[in-house]
């Protein structure tokens, strides 16, 4: 998939977000990945080591949070997340739970988001 | 002297695709242009369709050529003298709304009523990244296999128009062209398939048609 392109916009904003704290290092950095993208956390990861290495942020640890996939069925009205039993990897397509119609809303699961950061930052003291 | 910063960023990347593609329509719309963005499966007819359609619908229309090398595709479009911007996408999989806003640029807004969009071949990775077009039209032919829908079920979800493409040769390649309407109408019961011969000049009425119908619902 798209793990390099999604590895460098985690990237870009975590050094953007970093600069506007005057960071001199990031020490850590958390990304939820929604288990819809179908991005691999283990790749991105990866990713993120090799692209950081001439940054401030070379050396940080990644760590990733995997944000579960919630759905509201505009069958029978069921609203809640899906278990890790109810998406087959080889055709990842979110249905209902409890009545197993493809029609849902899918609430949350579609986003990638830098979370949190960790830096080390120069004080003026 | 050192101190250790806690910063909560919430950064979206998702979301910050939706925020350019929603910059995208709202440019169309204020030139009364209606964008429709073409994926596909690699070989399965986008640029020959698009080809077809520069040629036949009525008013003027601007290309947006995406390809890993766009300048195949880029070429093919120019000889009808209209304007072309290719997008290189390199090793990327997909087009991007950055990507196609930058692109948007070099095109005479004022001077066209449709936006046709390329994407890059593939029925995976365009899935979550919204163009900013009105309408995307999925384009998948015999030869890549009766299967190809079901191994594919988001892209298909996603589309507002499905093609099936080169029914002419499915006997041949041993497609069942019904099981792939079907499994389309499983996916997404309401959207419109039209099955299409580009070589053979079959179905392509109804896809101009069906763009059209779009377009007027849209009010562009």
């Amino acid at each position: 998939m798209h793990e390099l392109a999604m590895a460098e916009s985690i990237l870009n904003a975590v050094i953007e977000k970093s600069e506007e704290n005057h960071a001199n290092e990031v020490i850590e950095v958390i990304i939820e990945i929604g288990k819809m993208t179908m991005l691999n956390g283990e790749q991105i990861i990866f990713m993120l080591e090799v692209l950081s290495e001439d940054t401030m942020a070379n050396g940080a640890k990644f760590i990733v949070e995997e944000i579960p996939i919630e759905v509201k069925c505009l069958g029978c009205g069921f609203d809640g997340k899906l278990g890790s039993d109810d998406l087959d990897p080889y055709t990842p397509l979110p249905k209902c739970p409890k009545c197993g119609n493809l029609k849902v809303n899918v609430k949350n699961g579609k986003d990638l988001i830098v979370k949190n950061i960790v830096i080390d930052k120069q004080s003026k003291l | 002297m050192h101190k250790v910063a806690d910063i909560d960023v919430q950064h979206n990347i998702t979301k910050a695709n939706k925020k350019i593609a929603d910059r995208i329509t709202k440019k169309l719309n204020d030139s009364n242009i209606f964008g429709v963005d073409f994926v596909g499966a690699i070989g399965s007819g986008k640029t020959s369709l698009i080809e077809e359609l520069i040629q036949r619908m009525d008013g003027n229309i601007g290309v947006i050529a995406g390809d890993v090398i766009s300048k195949f595709d880029a070429g093919r479009f120019k000889k009808f003298n209209i304007p072309v911007v290719g997008l290189n996408t390199g090793k990327e999989c997909h087009l991007d709304a950055h990507l196609v806003e930058h692109a948007i640029e070099d095109m005479p807004l004022d001077n066209i009523d449709y936006l046709l969009v390329e994407n890059v071949g593939n029925l995976i990775c365009p899935v979550d990244f919204d163009l900013g077009s009105h309408i995307r039209v999925v384009v998948i032919s015999v030869s890549e296999g009766d299967d190809t829908v079901e191994k594919h079920p988001l892209i298909f979800q996603s589309a507002d128009l499905v093609i099936i493409n080169k029914v002419d040769i499915a006997g041949a390649v041993e497609a069942d062209v019904g099981k792939m309407v079907n499994d389309v109408k499983v996916l997404n019961p309401d959207v419109e398939v039209i099955k299409t011969s580009l070589k053979k000049e079959i179905g392509l009425s109804n896809v101009i048609n069906a763009i059209d119908r779009f377009k007027k619902r849209m009010d562009l």
